[in-house]
């Protein structure tokens, strides 16, 4: 025993120089966002002092608070619509059994595999010509048809991890199949649920090219709004910063909140 | 409580696997009936579609008379117990029981409470009904699973296996408070099981299942002691009955030899190199032997048949087979002595010639025995209790 407890021992700490390392490479963009956001132009270029200089110019240039919010709807509505599609497909799937139901998963599946950039004029012009361009609905259609793909496979893969005695428990209990959904797979999925809401709240939140194309300059994302205060010479570090430091903040909080379920979910399947 | 019967249903899945043929049950109101058999048999599939859970491919299911084939399992007011006792693991001890009362509405809370109450002080659950199943040992969750059961007072209950999760000394523990539990509520059961001795102390009747098809359905008693077939005679009790290729042949020879030591005319059963003499009192008691004088049949000797002879009361008329003895398990109550027999084992339609070489007979005996190993042994056998199958359908030579 006592050799095996030395080498996990001697794992444990030459593991950490590594991870330290990584965690430093991880953290430094995000502590020079913080230092660079509390500065001036001037300051900057000379890396020294800190004022609120960045913050006004930010505020100044756009409507921070309008564009969080867009931020917020479409993010909100896009998870929505994922959730709902990839709980009932992965349901559907996992559980129920009818013809062909192999052949559709692996549609669904392969879907993963397109990038975004492929179908981006293809899925414009589809829904400039539904009109649907000049709203939150065009954006929020695009990142829902994105996301559930990976989010019906994951929630797919969690519901086959489910007991199929569970779910034919609640049918003879007097569940059908619908409320047996509901009030079993629903509660018992929670954890997958968490993962997919995390991951696609960073996803979209953070997505920039979506939110150029399908939304109009009055609904921009935060994210989108950001790029447009790089105007070629005139580009405001500072105020980049502060900004990027608010568009970080809500996903930093999201996946706080989520975390535990998080990893709990990103390791489904992986054993008993 | 109700009346089950199955009328010559069968399960065939997409796949052509035909796991249940033509099965023909009835269960009478308030009886326990335990289907047996081996993995794959078919018992489980035959209880789902009892439940609903599998649809039926022919035959019909009636309960108390009406036809269920097409009624969903919730209409079908029976409860189901789980293998795994398919407990919700986000739901506490108590919401678990009161979870069909609640969601199948129409019942008020004040009585769910109470009916939750009951079962909880009849099963011992009551300590617990504020944890969650993860925090239950196995004995206390199956204790649970039934609870949920209970609490619905259903017209049946259904139970797949639901002892196979706990240790050998909880398994024993469970299965009496089942049969407790079962009798004092009266309610019709169907018990699933692959374990015979499961099976024999708990159902009223026992349906023994091979291949989708009912072997035999009697009382426990009645299978031990009267198998049906083959099949029934080798499944049934444990060890084993002993099966030995013999033939059935008229006295015209004084049995001895390596043989028997007793004289007579009747008929004699042969194999290989040993001989037993059938005695007056069983040709009548199976006048259809008559038949198979001349022909090739398989015996059947239950182990405690077969005794050590120096232990055999003086006087009794056993007749005896001297055969070298392979083994000797101390079972502390009794001892297993297990006798080569060589190419007279029966092994059966699948079973390969070269494991007849290796086969051995049983014999459940007294501790006093002195019989041991590498031993060339005298085997008295009790020539009341030996069974006759016919070896081309295996049936049970009986009248």
């Amino acid at each position: 025993m006592a050799p095996i407890q030395l080498r996990r021992k001697s794992t444990k700490w030459g593991l950490l120089p590594i991870m330290a390392i990584v965690a430093v490479v991880m953290l430094y963009p995000f502590w020079y966002i913080v230092d660079n956001a509390f500065r001036s132009q001037g300051q900057f270029d000379r890396q020294a002092g800190h004022s609120l200089s960045g913050w006004r110019q930010l505020f100044a240039s756009l409507p921070v608070g309008g564009q969080l919010l867009n931020s917020t709807v479409v993010c909100v509505a896009a998870i929505a619509i994922i959730l709902i599609v990839s709980t009932t497909a992965g349901f559907a799937f996992a559980k129920l059994r009818y013809r062909g139901s192999g052949m559709i998963f692996l549609l669904v599946v392969s879907a993963l595999m397109v990038p975004l950039q492929s179908i981006l004029f293809p899925e414009f012009v589809n829904l400039a010509n539904v009109h649907l361009t000049s709203s939150y609905a065009g954006a929020v259609l695009v990142y829902a048809a994105l996301g559930t793909p990976f989010a019906t496979f994951l929630m797919a893969t969690y519901y086959r991890g489910i007991s199929d005695e569970l779910i034919e428990a609640a049918v003879m209990d007097g569940l059908g199949y619908e409320r047996t959904f509901l009030q079993i797979a629903i509660p018992l999925s929670l954890p997958a649920i968490a993962t997919i809401t995390v991951l696609q709240f960073i996803q979209i939140w953070d997505d920039l090219l979506v939110g150029l194309f399908f939304l109009p300059t009055s609904q921009r994302t935060i994210t989108a709004g950001l790029a447009t205060l790089s105007t070629g010479r005139t580009t405001s570090v500072p105020a980049l910063m502060a900004g990027s430091l608010i568009s970080a903040i809500p996903a930093i909080v999201v996946y706080l909140i989520f975390q535990r379920h998080l990893v709990k979910g990103l390791t489904l399947g992986m054993g008993k | 409580m109700a009346r089950i019967e199955l009328d010559a249903v069968t399960k065939q899945f997409p796949d052509g696997t035909t796991a249940v043929r033509s099965l023909d049950l009835a269960v009478g109101d308030g009886e326990l009936l335990v289907l047996v058999g081996p993995s794959g048999c078919g018992k489980t599939t035959a209880l789902r579609m009892i439940a609903g859970l599998e649809e039926v491919s022919s035959g019909t299911i009636s309960i108390d008379g009406e036809t269920v084939n097409d009624v969903e399992p919730r209409h079908r007011d029976i409860a189901m117990v789980f293998q795994s006792y398919a407990l919700y693991p986000h739901l506490s001890v108590y919401d678990n029981m009161a979870f069909s009362l609640k969601y199948r509405g129409g019942v008020a809370k004040a009585e769910i409470k109470r009916r939750v109450a009951d079962a909880a002080r009849i099963l011992e659950l009551e300590p617990y009904l504020q944890r969650k199943p993860r925090q239950l040992s196995g004995g206390q969750r199956q204790r649970v699973a039934m609870g949920r059961a209970i609490v619905r007072q259903p017209r049946a209950f259904l139970m797949d296996e639901p002892l196979s999760n706990l240790d050998a000394k909880l398994r024993v523990q469970m299965r009496a408070e089942i049969a407790q539990l079962q009798r004092s509520l009266g309610t019709t059961t169907i018990y699933v099981t692959h374990d015979q001795t499961e099976a024999m102390t708990l159902g009223t009747r026992v349906a023994v299942i091979s291949a989708g098809q009912a072997q035999q359905i009697a009382a426990p008693q009645e299978l031990y002691r009267r198998p049906a077939n083959l099949f029934v005679a080798g499944f049934i009790g444990s060890p084993p009955m002993n099966l030995i290729d013999a033939r059935l042949e008229r006295s015209g020879v004084a049995p001895g030899g390596a043989g028997g030591r007793l004289g007579g005319d009747g008929p004699l059963v042969v194999f290989g190199q040993h001989r037993l003499p059938v005695s007056p009192e069983v040709m009548r008691g199976h006048p259809a032997l008559e038949q198979y004088l001349g022909a090739d049949i398989v015996l059947g000797l239950r182990p405690e048949h077969l005794n050590d002879a120096a232990l055999v009361p003086a006087g009794s008329s056993w007749p005896v087979l001297e055969l070298p003895i392979r083994l000797r398990e101390e079972l502390g109550s009794e001892v297993h002595i297990h006798a080569a027999i060589g190419s007279a084992a029966h092994v059966g339609d699948g079973g390969a010639d070269d494991l007849r070489s290796l086969a051995t007979i049983v014999a459940k005996m007294d501790p006093r025995t002195k019989i041991a190993e590498g031993e060339t042994a005298v085997i008295a056998v009790d020539a009341g209790e030996i069974q006759f199958f016919d070896r081309a359908t295996g049936a049970s030579i009986r009248r």
